[in-house]
């Protein structure tokens, strides 16, 4: 068995105990944000070439998808 | 990190459709410009390092308590799907935190329709006229841990025919579907499409029924079990079986109910994890970026 760390209830092992913040799940019920049917608000970052980029601008008139992730370091 | 490699492997698909693709962390863009380069990202990353929109938008991850180094400051992870002129109209919040939304389910979220796409594993029947379909759907067909996919069954019946929701006749079968696969394979229950009402004047009673082309979707997740034996017995794929059963009938009469036992041969792939020390875990593949000089940063904040 190669398997280390600690296991949670859905049989996902990782490095931190299952009590830290990390491994807990989203309470029920929380807040995921600007619902269906409403304007995502306009945000101005920072983009990996060190532009700034302006979503709503940079999108035009396209569709697109915002993927908010954890951390690309860890 | 596992998900930005699918959404990259899938990008060609968004530019083809149209849909932008963008991704936002509280990583610092030294940080996310080594990741881009390592990992060949071709879409924007967005730096939010002070977690300033991820508040914004009120899904800062409340879980992390403030004093958790480096972790506070990050977001319930989720995806926003925008329409042309910027309003949501789908988002996918996973709430384990292991689970993500498979690149080509968030694609379809800005479509409005299913992408086949032919390297996805498959296995069919058909009972006279009646074809029946099972697929294995998202990141190209292949498993990995802890992002969704979708067992999608799919019964093309022929213009007279239909098969039954949960109302039925008695005596009469309604429709059923019953996936299972190795341990650790998470199935989640089914997402039906909607039924139509059908009224039977001989019985006078109503049902609900499916006809036509009918997709019935069932999300499934694999955890550490089962992406272990990729290390433990060197497979390479699993089977997942697929039970369905169904009763077809037309305005007059049925044909006798019927089981159709269909197993999908699926590939399994690693997890990608950053390059940190510690985290060299079983049936994970090792991001070629150091990752230890970013996390010395992150953790400099809570200094």
């Amino acid at each position: 068995m190669t398997r280390r760390g600690y296991e949670d209830e859905y049989g996902i092992f990782a490095p931190l105990p299952t009590t830290a913040g990390v491994r807990k799940l989203a309470p029920k019920g929380f807040s995921t944000g600007p619902a269906i049917g409403a304007h995502l608000p306009d945000f101005e970052l920072i983009d990996q070439h060190n532009m700034r980029l302006r979503l709503h601008t940079d999108r035009g008139n396209e569709k697109a998808a915002v993927v908010f992730f954890r951390s690309a370091v860890w | 990190m596992t998900q930005l490699g699918e959404l990259r492997d899938a990008y060609p698909k968004f530019v083809e459709a149209g849909v932008k693709l963008y991704a936002v962390s509280y990583d610092d863009p030294e940080a996310l410009s080594a990741f881009a380069a390592a990992n060949d990202i071709p879409y924007p990353l967005l730096s939010d390092s002070d977690s300033a929109v991820i508040r914004q938008f009120g899904i800062l991850n409340t879980e992390v308590e403030p004093h958790e180094a480096p972790f506070y400051g990050i977001p319930f992870p989720g995806t926003y799907v925008l329409d042309a002129d910027g309003t949501v109209i789908d988002k996918h919040f996973p709430r384990h935190l292991a689970n993500r939304e498979s690149a080509e389910i968030i694609l379809e979220s800005a479509l409005g329709k299913t992408v086949v796409n032919d390297s996805e594993p498959t296995a069919s029947a058909s009972d006279g006229e009646i074809q029946i379909t099972a697929r294995l759907h998202g990141g190209g067909g292949t498993i990995k841990s802890g992002i969704l996919r979708r067992v999608i069954v799919r019964f093309e019946l022929p213009n007279d025919l239909h098969i039954y929701g949960d109302k039925v006749a008695d005596g009469m079968v309604s429709t059923k579907i019953t996936v299972s696969g190795p341990e650790g394979l998470v199935i989640k229950a089914p997402l039906y499409p909607e039924t139509q009402p059908l009224r039977l004047k001989n019985l006078d009673k109503e049902f609900e029924v499916w006809s036509g082309a009918v997709e019935i979707s069932i999300p499934v997740w694999a955890n550490s079990y089962l992406v272990d034996v990729l290390d433990e017995h060197r497979a390479r794929t699993v089977p997942i079986v697929v039970q369905v059963r169904y009763q077809a009938c037309n305005a007059n009469t049925c044909l006798l109910p019927r089981t159709e036992v269909l197993t999908l041969d699926v590939p399994i792939e690693p997890l990608d994890v950053p390059n940190l020390e510690g985290l060299g875990f079983s049936a994970q593949r090792v991001t070629p970026m150091d990752s230890q000089e970013h996390l010395a940063r992150l953790l400099k904040r809570f200094t």
